[in-house]
């Protein structure tokens, strides 16, 4: 390889990225992606419009209905509503939640009799109808036992000591800002490198590789080269996003991550190179690009899921994509630390740059300096 | 309405079926796209991976334990010492850790506090957290002989909280979005990029009925890309009740749609190349879907953004849709919705039309 | 001696075959040219001997034999293409001067002083050596095309691939890329193969190729292949009306030519000859013009269109200066010019598709001051731009329609003339393809068809006949003349055929923005006796002014 030749080859490219504008595209498009998602996607609820219709007036019932109050997850109003005006705001959307105590809720309890909480919640967004219901039940909950306690009462409690492991605070923030990580350095370097090549292919100027001794190898790392260096400033700028605007703690090394992460650019250019070989037009590499990467790297970064917890099929799927390694090692930077102290991320460091050793020699090896 | 209108009209959908790739876009976004997201997303748990340490030789614990069964969880497994449950969590074999420690069972018997510790991964943020609730579930079906509180607990309009019709609905109406927007705008940079501009001005036409014609055009393409998403895809795989007015979310989408066309025109204004189309697309999308609604409850927004959100046609749009599907809300109560979408879809409609106008 | 050799090259695509089993010999120092009609496949030949398309066969050259792209890769050092289109290989956004130092860079040169001489001389030759730092995008279409070819020129290759280096530039600057083109041969004894649709520059290479339907149908010096033609060519006259409809004959440029005698005298003919007498030889004759007259009665002002002093600026740039025009009732115009001198913004500000910045303008007696005053007069305006622009999603038919309706034209009538046209136009059997399956001369036929439909009383033709065969060309100024005939329509047309020129009433002069010349073509020929044709007194206001 002559690196003179290379050296002049990125020297355009450089100068074209600058003076068609399309670095604005390369740095703006992975922060924006991280920070509309990151403050986007939220799967806790908080501040949901919670009507509790206290038919009791009682000392309990205030106790319960102080509970409501004082969470952060409830912004609580208690009113004398009848049942049937309460579900009609849901049904305009105005409340979320309803909490209904009956009538004798207190005389019931010293009595040792049974009594039944209402609970409505506005299920029309399902995840979020099932995180509010087990909010609810959790405070009543608490709250029952509070109510045991002063009883006195007797017989087994059992109350769920949790430890939230790399994520005590359980905020979601820390959960999927470092998969978005994942998923912008998967589609960003792609659509660029698509681009460049295919690029010159739309236009005619691939001809001047064609008909010069350019060698292949020359002509991909003079395209791959700019690419990887423009986005590798992206790893910089995505971890201070995460770090300083998400509050997202960074608790393994650093070099780790930005050695990962450099794998994966490579690894995402390879993809966008292998496009690039199939395609003949900008618009459809581009579109091409977000298929092929966005879904799968949504759906495979373990934000919405844990690969675990998938079942056959797309089991299978996400081992074969990248996604999955990187996420793993990302998230164990962030927020566990164990570093290459745990085999499993040396494992899957192994594996990433074995995906990028392949498909850069995959790409060198159909790319065809030649005519179709 | 007169004949060039017609014409226009007929040639722009008569072009579209004619390029088979966009047709095939358009078919793949509006059946198989939507039900591979309402399929494929599933965020209730789902073969959730436990394992589990216990000390006690058995009793409670089991019983706690054969609660958890399929296809919410997988049979736990079980593991010697806390270390390796920790290790096994840290290398994502597992989700969730249950510790019965040597006290439970004792406590438990002897009317005292048990503590049952659980080891969560919390980088599964969404799937730790709801565990957790099911875990309180069970546990408190064990504990409630002593509570004397029942909670009587309704989802309403999706009792089983079934994510598939919610996922599925969703992504059609992000497609609806996403499609009415680079259709209008291509429908005219193409012209643009194939030169065929300057004829089209050169015509004897009243350049409004040409912008006009050419964006009902695509309102109605995507319509009926809604009404074929419906049939096979909402009703028909995945059985979504419809607890409102059918006419009443077609109306809406119509309405929506030309909103949407505005900010379709808007681009087609600014754009030179399809290329740019698409960036620019993205661009002006991804924080109309953010302040939507649709991922974070307005609610919970910051303040600015909530103001901000009011801007956002497809707010109200994704807001009635679900009203009108789940809630079953009436008319009157959508009217909300529709002032929402038509204000915002007469003021961007109108911008677009006048800045596409200039170039005539 | 470093030689050229092409044996039984044949280059075949999915669906046919552009090139079949094509053989010739080129030694060092010589120009061969290659000419044929579009679709005949000199530009598979090309990219076959530049090494960059597969193919069968083999070429050696200098020795050394490959049979494929691969084997090719170690000769491309001494390997030189320019592939066909505008700036192809440029980059829009690099300078003049970075594109040069971009070659230099990826063919390795050593940039001592003797490169950095020869490279100041290629700048000078190609008249760029003032727009070092504009950026190629900005260039005029003659100026990338200068620049593309010294940029293939930096390495000093020993063969040379020029893929229609000309089409589409202007007489001037086709005679500056020529000589810098003779002056390299002779001194570094590089093989060129040159195609090209001008035929008195192929006339000037040292050997020609004539291609058809994938093979060589004549090779020579210009003056054999001309020899092989004279018999046919007779001076110009009304081609005999025949019964049969196996023989014709074709009339072009002062010339007609038929394989039976004409009573007219022979004349000397020229390279086009070879082309008439070839679709002569292979019975592809074209159907006679008849132009019927106007369905509409319609009333022909005297003058159609006059500009007084229209000025169009972009930024700093001016693009019109103050030009005045008129174009009477049943006139053709032809406006002449160097690429870049703003004869198609001076169209499009005709058309109202620029604002008009300065001055008047007064269209089939109306006074044009905003784009309303335009609206009722579009009916009587026919258009063709540069890219024949038609929809490309419908057939030619469906097209047609679309205009006919947009003009408002009752249905019927629309079908009654589209069959004319189709007909008469000779594009009936292609009714029922797409635009971009047909040839340019097709596509140029039936764009005017539908600039014709509503029976305007003028018609713009912006370059209306670039890169159209020779035949082509000649069947649209005959059909041209019959309009003018028979419907009393006004033309104002460009082009970059000198000969062409010719045909017109009245030709104006452009350059750099502003009129130098307006004058009928006999008074502008009594105005430059020394004139051979019509190249040489473009060439004289052009070169008198700088």
């Amino acid at each position: 390889m002559n690196l003179s030749v290379v050296k002049a080859y990125m020297l355009k490219e450089f100068t074209e990225l600058l003076r068609t504008k399309m670095i604005i595209m390369v740095y703006l498009l992975p922060s924006m992606i991280l920070l509309l998602f990151g403050y986007g996607i939220r799967m806790e609820v908080t501040h949901a419009r919670t009507l509790v219709i206290d038919n009791d007036q009682s000392h309990f019932s205030r106790m319960l209905t102080a509970k409501f109050e004082h969470s952060k997850y409830f912004d609580t109003t208690v009113t004398q509503m009848s049942e049937a005006e309460a579900l009609h705001r849901i049904k305009q959307a105005k409340t979320d939640i309803i909490v209904i105590i009956p009538a004798s809720f207190e005389k019931r309890l010293l009595h040792g009799q049974k009594s039944e909480i209402g609970v409505f919640v506005d299920g029309a967004f399902p995840n979020r109808g099932m995180t509010m219901e087990n909010y609810v039940q959790g405070v009543v909950l608490n709250a029952a036992q509070s109510v045991a306690g002063s009883l006195g009462s007797h017989g087994g409690l059992i109350s769920i000591n949790s430890r939230n492991l790399f994520n005590q605070a359980m905020r979601d923030e820390n959960a999927i800002v470092p998969g978005l990580i994942g998923l912008v350095l998967l589609v960003a370097p792609a659509i660029l490198s698509a681009l460049m090549i295919v690029k010159e292919k739309e236009r005619g100027t691939i001809f001047n590789f064609y008909a010069s001794p350019l060698s292949r190898s020359e002509f991909l790392a003079a395209k791959l080269i700019p690419a990887f260096l423009l986005h590798s400033l992206n790893i910089f700028i995505l971890f201070l996003w995460a770090t300083e605007v998400f509050d997202v703690p960074f608790r393994g090394s650093f070099s780790l991550y930005w050695f990962a992460a450099e794998i994966y650019i490579l690894i995402s250019l390879s993809i966008g190179m292998l496009i690039s070989v199939i395609t003949s037009r900008q618009i459809v590499a581009v579109v091409l690009t977000i298929i092929i990467t966005i879904i799968p790297g949504f759906l495979y970064s373990g934000i919405l899921m844990p690969i675990s917890s998938m079942a056959g099929g797309s089991y299978i799927e996400a081992h074969l994509f990248p996604v999955m390694y990187f996420n793993h090692i990302v998230y164990d930077c962030f927020l566990a630390g164990k570093g290459l102290a745990s085999a499993k991320t040396a494992e899957y460091l192994g594996i990433l740059i074995l995906y990028a050793v392949i498909l850069l020699l995959l790409g060198t090896a159909l790319l065809k300096k030649e005519l179709k | 309405m007169n004949r060039v209108f017609w014409v226009v009209f007929g040639k722009e959908i008569f072009g579209f079926l004619r390029s088979a790739g966009l047709v095939a876009v358009v078919l793949y976004a509006f059946t198989a796209d939507i039900y591979i997201a309402g399929k494929g997303i599933q965020i209730k748990p789902r073969n959730v991976k436990i394992g589990y340490v216990d000390d006690t030789g058995g009793g409670i614990s089991r019983k706690i334990l054969s609660h958890l069964h399929r296809p919410e969880f997988l049979k736990p497994r079980r593991f010697n010492s806390q270390k390796a449950l920790s290790r096994a969590i840290f290398n994502k074999e597992i989700l969730v850790g249950i510790l019965f420690d040597q006290d439970f069972e004792k406590d438990f018997r002897q009317g005292r506090k048990a503590q049952l510790n659980l080891l969560l991964d919390a980088t599964a943020a969404s799937q730790s957290f709801t565990t957790l609730g099911y875990l309180q579930n069970i546990v408190m079906d064990f504990s409630k002989p002593n509570f004397p509180v029942v909670i009587k607990s309704h989802k309403l309009f999706n009792q089983n909280a079934d994510n598939h019709t919610f996922m599925a609905l969703t992504e059609m109406l992000s497609v609806t979005t996403l499609l009415i927007v680079i259709l209008t705008a291509v429908v005219f940079v193409r012209e643009k990029e194939e030169g065929t501009w300057d004829i089209m001005l050169l015509m004897p036409v009243d350049p409004k009925l040409i912008i006009l014609a050419k964006s009902l055009s695509q309102v109605m393409i995507v319509m009926a890309g809604v009404i074929l998403a419906l049939g096979f895809v909402i009703f028909g795989a995945f059985n979504t009740p419809m607890n409102g007015s059918f006419w009443a979310f077609i109306l809406l989408t119509f309405f929506y749609s030309f909103s949407s066309a505005g900010i379709g025109l808007f681009v087609a204004a600014v754009s030179k190349s399809t290329m740019q189309v698409a960036q620019l697309s993205i661009i002006i999308m991804m924080p109309l879907i953010f302040l939507s609604g649709a991922w974070t409850p307005i609610y919970a927004m910051h303040p600015i953004l909530q103001f901000l959100s009011l801007f956002s046609p497809l707010r109200y749009y994704i807001e009635g849709s679900e009203s009108i599907f789940f809630r079953g809300t009436a008319f009157v109560d959508l009217l909300p919705y529709f002032g929402g979408v038509l204000v915002l879809g007469v003021l961007l409609y109108w911008y677009g039309f006048r800045k596409i106008g200039k170039l005539f | 001696m470093a030689g050229l050799e092409v044996r039984d090259v044949t280059v075949s695509y999915k669906k046919k075959v552009a090139i079949r089993k094509v053989s010739f010999d080129a030694k060092a120092g010589e120009i061969i040219g290659m000419i044929g009609a579009d679709g005949a496949g000199k530009s598979s030949l090309m990219h076959a001997v530049a090494g960059v398309l597969r193919f069968e066969g083999e070429v050696s050259y200098g020795g050394r034999v490959y049979r494929s792209p691969k084997e090719a890769e170690a000769l491309k050092t001494e390997f030189g293409l320019m592939p066909q289109g505008i700036g192809l290989v440029l980059y829009e956004t690099l300078t003049v001067a970075e594109h040069l130092d971009f070659f230099a860079h990826i063919r390795s040169l050593r940039q001592d002083a003797a490169f950095r001489d020869y490279r100041q001389k290629l700048l000078h030759m190609a008249g760029l050596s003032d727009f070092a730092d504009r950026q190629a995008g900005k260039l005029s279409g003659g100026m990338m095309q200068k620049l593309s070819l010294i940029c293939t020129l930096l390495h000093r290759p020993k063969l040379l691939i020029l893929d229609e280096p000309t089409t589409g530039v202007d007489p001037l600057s086709r005679l500056e890329l020529w000589d810098i083109l003779d002056s390299i041969r002779k001194e570094e004894g590089t093989i060129a193969l040159v195609s090209t649709a001008y035929m008195q520059e192929a006339a000037k290479m040292d050997r020609i190729l004539l291609f058809d339907e994938g093979e060589i149908i004549a090779m020579g010096t210009g003056e054999t292949l001309i020899d092989s033609v004279r018999e046919y060519t007779f001076e110009a006259g009304k081609c005999p009306e025949k019964s049969s409809s196996d023989t014709a004959c074709f009339s072009f440029d002062k010339r007609s030519y038929s394989l039976d005698p004409l009573p007219s005298p022979h004349v000397e003919p020229t390279l086009e000859a070879l082309f008439f007498v070839n679709a002569l030889r292979k019975k592809r004759t074209l159907p006679r013009l008849e132009i019927e007259a106007r369905e509409s009665k319609t009333e022909i002002p005297e003058t159609v269109m006059e500009a007084r002093g229209l000025t169009k600026r972009f930024g700093d740039f001016t693009a019109n200066d103050h030009i005045d025009m008129r174009l009477k009732g049943g006139e053709i115009v032809g406006l002449l010019g160097a690429n870049g001198a703003g004869k198609t913004t001076f169209i499009k500000m005709l058309l109202g598709l620029y604002p008009i910045d300065e001055g008047g303008l007064t269209l089939l007696g109306k006074s044009i001051r905003s784009s309303d005053d335009r609206q009722a007069l579009k009916a009587k305006i026919g258009y063709v731009s540069q890219h024949f622009a038609l929809y490309k999603d419908m057939t030619v038919r469906e097209n047609l329609i679309y205009f006919a309706n947009m003009h408002r034209i009752p249905l019927s009538t629309a079908i009654k003339r589209i069959n004319r046209y189709a007909r008469e136009l000779g594009f009936n059997d292609y009714m029922d393809h797409s635009p971009n399956e047909l040839p340019l001369g097709i596509n140029q036929r039936f764009s005017v068809a539908a600039a014709l439909l509503h029976e305007p009383v003028v018609l713009f033709l912006d370059e209306p006949t670039s890169g159209v065969d020779t035949i082509a060309r000649a069947q649209f100024w005959e059909m041209l003349h019959r309009l003018k005939a028979s419907w009393g329509i006004s033309i104002l047309i460009t082009t970059h055929y000198m000969s062409e020129a010719e045909y017109c009433d009245r030709v104006v002069l452009m350059r750099q923005g502003r009129k130098i010349a307006d004058d009928t073509v006999e008074a502008l020929y009594a105005g430059h006796p020394d004139a051979k044709n019509f190249e040489d007194i473009f060439l004289s206001y052009y070169r008198s002014e700088t």
